[in-house]
């Protein structure tokens, strides 16, 4: 007995130590700006814009549903010491955003100035006519998924490069030669993304959640139906049983599902319908340092891989 | 990340929230497992959560206080009625509990099913974080709290069965949207589970030892790992029950358990 009491004691004392060995000190040189983007898409345009002026935190990783969060001290603590809040807004962040601003205390990040949100600077899609409560869920600020149409990065990347150059006025030269190199490659990329993907023009899709509504709007792709009837809802026999005769009627092309939610409804549908399911990468892998254009890169991949699928089984 | 003053502000209130659930769950805990209804936590919140989204149904606009109101009602409503079945069921009373917990959720589903906006009311009764609580959510759970295990520890004799439903309906209520229904279940069973052959008095000191020291070194694991806080503390609970039951000598373990 005597053996396992000390043996605990030294756990405990290893425990403690390691503590203390395995926190490393995280000095930060004072003149970088500190930039807490709720999203990677966002934290990775902060990271192109700012490059070594700026100091960038994601809240959420690419494979993360950016509706729920999971509160963990490190977010506090990064939304203490941040000077820019950069998210998409439009009520995608209400589910944890307020809380962690009211728990941060910020006055930085809860001034208007501190504030950046996408949606404020973009045309929004499906925003509703009328609002309904009995409808719950729906956003009055419409479609808040803003970064999945390219252009939509860019005006955005020109305003939130404005924005640095505000805060940070020493530096407004260098963000604005950031955004001007951006832009010009950005353009080529857009160019390279629409010659690939011209043949969506046109082409009927099915998707999860309504998440690639900007993407399909530049692409002249047509949604005839979503798995979820109500944004946040799982869907009733019904419903699905609606959803086979919408496919038989409308003839899409495939299902587009972002990769973070489960594949099984997709595959279901897939299953019953012939239809092919699409998965594909809801954002930038900000963490393992991916860019916007590698992101997008990755996406017009898989569109094109969907196209030529289709095409081979409808030729054979 | 660094454990310095800015985590431990961090962590400080977090602290604070699980010391005050742990005021009301030690005690009621041994409660819990003298009765064998371990599984009553987890029905009385969700009955919680239901009677929100009942009143939502109705169309009232609640937040704050009204859904307050609606989730405690509810909760006061399931005592009642599972100490009557307490009375009628006997031995079958856990199977009970557990088939009012599947119709409450089912329940909760079925009205949900167009809207997602209450299930987010749900979630916020249910899956309450501990690291978002702030001070005056803390202050208002500690006046009630306190008032809990007064009126447990001045009247439990006088109260009787009834009495302990009621205190532990509104205990549960307060505490689930504070720390989440993980670690309500865990601080009400884990710290009693491990102290139940010891006398009370020792017990409770255990148990409180056990439980203080599973959330500290919870929320400290959490932030140098960064990790989210509520789960870690859950296995912080449970090791650390596990390291001072060793530590417990065996001369004061009764083998009859709680009379």
């Amino acid at each position: 007995m005597v053996h396992i009491h000390s043996d605990i004691k030294r756990g405990l004392c290893l425990l403690l130590l390691s503590l203390s060995v395995l926190t490393p000190g995280t000095s930060q040189a004072d003149d970088t700006l500190s930039v807490f983007a709720c999203e990677p898409e966002w934290a990775a345009l902060a990271k192109q814009l700012g490059g070594d002026r700026v100091d960038v935190y994601s809240a959420t990783t690419a494979k993360q549903d950016p509706h729920h969060v999971q509160a963990r001290p490190s977010l506090i603590a990064k939304a203490r010491r941040a000077d820019l809040l950069v998210c998409s807004g439009a009520e995608l962040e209400i589910g944890w955003l307020p809380l962690l601003l009211r728990k941060a205390g910020n006055s930085k990040i809860v001034s208007q100035g501190g504030q950046f949100f996408a949606a404020d600077y973009v045309d929004k899609l499906e925003v509703p006519q009328e609002l309904d409560r009995r409808h719950g869920d729906v956003h009055a600020a419409g479609n808040p998924h803003v970064h999945t149409s390219p252009v939509n990065i860019l005006i955005i990347a020109e305003q939130l490069s404005e924005r640095l150059a505000a805060i940070d006025s020493e530096n407004a030269a260098h963000y604005r030669s950031a955004f001007s190199s951006f832009d010009a490659r950005w353009g080529e990329a857009m160019k390279r993304w629409q010659a690939r993907l011209s043949v969506l023009n046109g082409t009927r899709v099915i998707t999860h959640h309504r998440y690639w509504s900007y993407l399909n709007e530049w692409l002249g792709i047509e949604l005839v139906a979503t798995l979820e009837p109500v944004p946040g809802v799982s869907p009733s026999s019904s419903y699905l049983a609606g959803l086979i005769k919408t496919v038989e009627r409308e003839d899409p092309a495939f299902i587009m599902y972002v990769d973070y939610v489960s594949d099984r409804p997709a595959e279901w549908l897939s299953e019953r319908t012939g239809l092919q399911a699409i998965p594909l990468p809801a954002s930038v892998d900000f963490q393992g340092g991916g860019t916007l254009i590698q992101w997008f890169d990755a996406l017009a991949d898989g569109l094109e891989a969907a196209v030529s699928k289709e095409r081979n089984n409808a030729g054979g | 990340m660094q454990v310095d003053n800015a985590t431990l502000s961090i962590i400080l209130p977090a602290l604070v929230a699980g010391c005050i659930v742990l005021l009301t769950h030690i005690p009621l805990g041994r409660e819990v497992i003298r009765r064998g209804i371990i599984f009553i936590d987890l029905a009385v919140a969700q009955i919680a959560g239901l009677g929100v989204i009942i009143a939502y149904q109705f169309g009232w606009h609640i937040h704050g206080v009204e859904a307050q109101v609606a989730a405690i009602s509810s909760a006061l409503v399931a005592a009642t009625v599972m100490r009557a079945i307490e009375k009628k069921a006997g031995e079958h009373l856990e199977a009970y509990i557990g088939v009012i917990f599947i119709l409450a959720a089912s329940a909760s589903i079925l009205l949900l099913a167009n809207n997602p906006h209450g299930s987010e009311h749900l979630k916020e009764l249910l899956v309450g974080q501990i690291l978002w609580v702030d001070w005056i959510q803390v202050a208002i759970a500690a006046v009630i709290s306190i008032s809990v295990f007064a009126c447990w520890y001045g009247y439990r004799d006088r109260i009787g069965g009834i009495g302990f439903y009621v205190l532990f309906a509104v205990s549960i209520t307060v505490s689930v949207q504070l720390v989440g229904v993980y670690l309500v279940f865990s601080s009400l069973i884990v710290p009693a589970l491990a102290t139940y052959r010891l006398r009370e008095g020792q017990a409770v000191l255990f148990a409180a030892i056990i439980g203080f020291s599973g959330y500290l070194v919870g929320l400290l694991l959490s932030a140098v790992f960064d990790l989210p806080s509520g789960a870690v503390i859950v296995w912080c609970l449970v090791v650390s029950a596990i390291i001072i039951s060793m530590l417990i000598p065996s001369s004061l373990k009764s083998d009859t358990g709680i009379h």
